[in-house]
């Protein structure tokens, strides 16, 4: 049998080991690690402690010139908002961001280990890695994990060798590659404003102003989706940050515009 | 109740009272309207707001109007706020097993002086001289009016103190917000003034 | 619409009582995973101790809903009649209406007989109340006052059992309460003694149980009548303030509409001759 390791601590394994070992459990207990009891049961509940920025908006797509990234900057407990000015977006290495949502810590966490073993790749082989390579890291990682209790549903986005890229990992160990993400409570009415406007030939402007646009709706319609909207833009050249915006601002702004619109 | 979303408060001041409430209406995460009604004038003298289940909310005002009709035609006369919160405490009570899931508030005016009376959802009725809460942001709004109310506000400043505190506790909820509605009682009348809020 | 038969037989009859209409809604909410709100309660430190002459009657003024304080100041000790008082733990809106509705049967009770009620007459009806909800009543009681026997102090349980004793707690600080009686009580204490002793075990409460807090109520009851002792004392005051006040404008106001009372306005009709022709 295949063991995980250290990342094994199911009972029944355990039980196993003190079989084999022939001693008393309660010394193995004393131990630590041999006797924890199995994670699957253990993190049953994990999803009503680790809440902070369960609700969240983020979405990345591709267009003519390149990826466009952005956010909402929420995080909530409950009802409670603990604050509107988190960064959802996580800059992994000059050509890869990673977007989070779910727990807070686990996709910091695993973003920043990501980023690390992007970096042993680079030293390794002497190339940058594909976003493919890397997202299937962060897969794999997930994947290992699955049902020990992370909660985290991201898409890593970047430039390689084959242009522009965009995948989405989640702690499920699901990886899918596409042209369009968005991930959150709020993903369904940033969808509503996205699959409307959306074209692959956009220019640059429209791009910006699009996925501005459509984590705006997130904010106003999702309860859970608030503070600034972050916009990134990533190309042949890594990723540049182009605007943060308070969604109240935004809010006001796009109602004037509305009513001279409709004055006229 | 975490459903629908809502915050209320009451407060009293110089032979005046104000009555604030925020204006969304949700569906757990998702925000259906940024126009809802939360508090009611019940006749000259008398408010109440409703937290809680906004179905629950709009049966119970439907209830007190003809309740309050009645009574008129009746009497002749309009019940006083303390009339009308005992007639909401009898009437949330009766379902003491069955409940409505709703907090109210009644704020008013009695013989030209403040009245605040707040309420469970069983109808248990709390008073005060200062302030009443209800909602689901309390916690982060009894901090501020702890800290900020002061006996004998003028209408203007008293208006202020309610918009402020109203505002800040619903940027610190998910689940209110999206505007902000608040009327000022005095002996002359009702000033109702619309806020502008973060839409988030 | 379903409805039972007895929510029927009652509004038929024109009865009152409680209504189970929204139950059976509740509970399938409740089994939809809806968070269904808390009902307010008095987690409490009430207290009755008979005296020389009379009985005194103290409670805190501490209300809760889960951990916040509701009311840091609210009323505890209920009118039942002039000579009877009753303080309430439990359920606040169940101690409150329990005890109205006993004090209106008594004062019934007292015209029809023309006699002042009794404090046992008092503390049978409530028994019997709450026997009969087997408990979904939460009311803890404590009754005290003097009639015609003399003074006399009950508890009464939310299940409907009751206890006469000379010195009796309840609520969650009762234990706190119950060891300064235990310690201090003596029988035959004057009014001054009654009254410190009442205090320091209202004090105890206040001070050790979560539950409990605010200041500390007072009823005194003797055959004289009876005297309010509202804040008694007020240990819990807030020290230290600092006054601010918004200046005008600070909130920014979208729209404004000022609506004179009803009865401020005069409605102006056009009047016209009486047509005779």
């Amino acid at each position: 049998m295949l063991s995980l390791g250290a990342l094994d601590y199911s009972p029944r394994l355990a039980a196993r080991h003190r079989e084999e070992l022939d001693a008393p459990p309660v010394e193995h207990e004393l131990l630590g690690g041999i006797g924890l009891p199995d994670p699957t049961e253990r993190c049953d509940d994990a999803h009503d402690v680790v809440k902070m920025v369960h609700g969240t908006t983020t979405l990345a797509f591709k267009f003519q010139g390149g990826v466009i990234v952005a956010v909402d900057s929420r995080a909530s407990a409950g009802a409670y908002i603990a604050s509107q000015t988190v960064k959802k977006v996580i800059e992994i290495n000059p050509f890869l961001l990673g977007t989070m949502a779910g727990g807070a810590a686990d996709c910091s966490y695993w973003e920043r280990y990501l980023g690390m073993r992007c970096r042993m790749f680079e030293l390794d082989q002497k190339k940058r890695i594909s976003v493919a390579g890397a997202s299937k890291l962060l897969s794999n990682i997930t994947y290992q994990y699955k049902n020990y209790g992370l909660s985290m549903g991201t898409m890593i986005c970047g430039w390689d060798e084959t242009g522009p890229q965009i995948y989405y990992v989640d702690s499920d160990g699901q990886r899918l590659h596409g042209p369009l993400f968005s991930v959150g409570s709020g993903s369904t009415f940033a969808y509503g404003v996205l699959d409307t406007g959306y074209r692959y030939d956009m220019s640059f402007d429209e791009a910006c102003d699009l996925a501005r646009r459509a984590i705006f709706a997130a904010t106003y319609r999702d309860a859970y989706s608030g503070g600034t909207v972050r916009v990134y833009h990533i190309d042949v050249d890594g990723w540049h940050r182009i605007s943060e915006d308070d969604s109240m601002e935004l809010f006001f702004k796009y109602k004037a515009e509305k009513e001279a619109a409709l004055a006229k | 109740m975490q459903y629908n979303g809502a915050a209320v408060i009451a407060m009293a001041g110089k032979d005046c009272i104000a009555i604030a409430s925020d204006r969304r209406y949700g569906l757990r995460n998702q925000t259906i309207g940024c126009e809802m009604q939360k508090t009611f004038q019940i006749n000259d003298t008398t408010f109440v707001g409703l937290t809680g289940l906004m179905s629950d909310a709009q049966t119970l005002e439907q209830k007190f109007r003809f309740r309050t009709n009645m009574y008129r035609l009746r009497e002749e006369r309009d019940m006083s706020p303390r009339v009308f919160s005992n007639m909401v405490s009898s009437l949330l009570y009766e379902k003491r097993f069955g409940p409505y899931f709703c907090e109210p508030v009644i704020a008013g005016l009695e013989n030209g002086k403040p009245y605040l009376c707040g309420m469970d959802l069983l109808g248990a009725q709390v008073y005060t001289d200062d302030f009443i809460l209800a909602g689901d942001c309390t916690e982060a709004m009894y901090g501020l009016c702890e800290s900020m109310y002061r006996p004998d506000l003028e209408p203007d400043e008293l208006f202020e103190l309610v918009s402020q505190c109203l505002l800040s506790g619903v940027d610190r909820d998910c689940l209110a917000g999206w505007g902000c509605t608040v009327h000022v009682l005095t002996p002359q009348g009702v000033t109702t003034r619309h806020l502008k809020g973060r839409m988030d | 619409m379903r409805r039972s038969s007895g929510d029927k037989l009652r509004d038929a009859l024109g009865l009152g009582g409680f209504s189970f209409d929204n139950a059976r809604r509740n509970q399938v909410l409740a089994l939809k995973g809806h968070m269904i709100p808390k009902a307010r309660k008095t987690g409490t430190t009430i207290v009755g101790v008979i005296y020389e002459g009379g009985v005194v009657l103290g409670a805190d003024t501490r209300a809760t809903e889960g951990d916040t304080v509701a009311d840091k100041n609210c009323e505890k000790i209920h009118y039942i009649a002039d000579n009877i008082w009753c303080c309430g733990a439990g359920t606040s809106a169940d101690t409150e209406s329990t005890t109205a509705l006993i004090s209106s049967q008594l004062e019934l009770h007292r015209m029809s007989t023309g006699k002042q009620p009794r404090v046992v007459t008092a503390c049978t009806m409530l028994k019997r109340m709450l026997f009969r909800y087997q408990g979904h009543v939460s009311a803890a009681l404590v009754l005290g006052g003097v009639d015609c026997t003399g003074p006399s102090l009950y508890t009464v349980y939310p299940h409907g059992s009751t206890d006469s004793l000379p010195y009796v707690t309840m609520g969650s600080g009762s234990l706190a309460a119950m060891a300064v009686f235990e310690s201090e009580y003596k029988s035959k204490m004057t009014l001054e003694e009654a009254k410190a002793l009442v205090h320091a075990a209202i004090m105890a409460g206040i001070n050790n149980d979560l539950g409990s807090g605010g200041s500390v109520d007072m009823m005194v009851i003797n055959k004289d009548g009876n005297t309010p002792l509202r804040n008694y004392d007020r240990p819990n005051l807030r020290k230290f303030r600092q006054d601010y006040i918004f200046p005008r404008g600070t909130a920014t106001i979208l729209s404004e509409k000022f609506t004179p009372l009803s009865s401020l306005v005069t409605i102006e009709t056009e009047t016209s001759a009486m047509q005779v022709s």
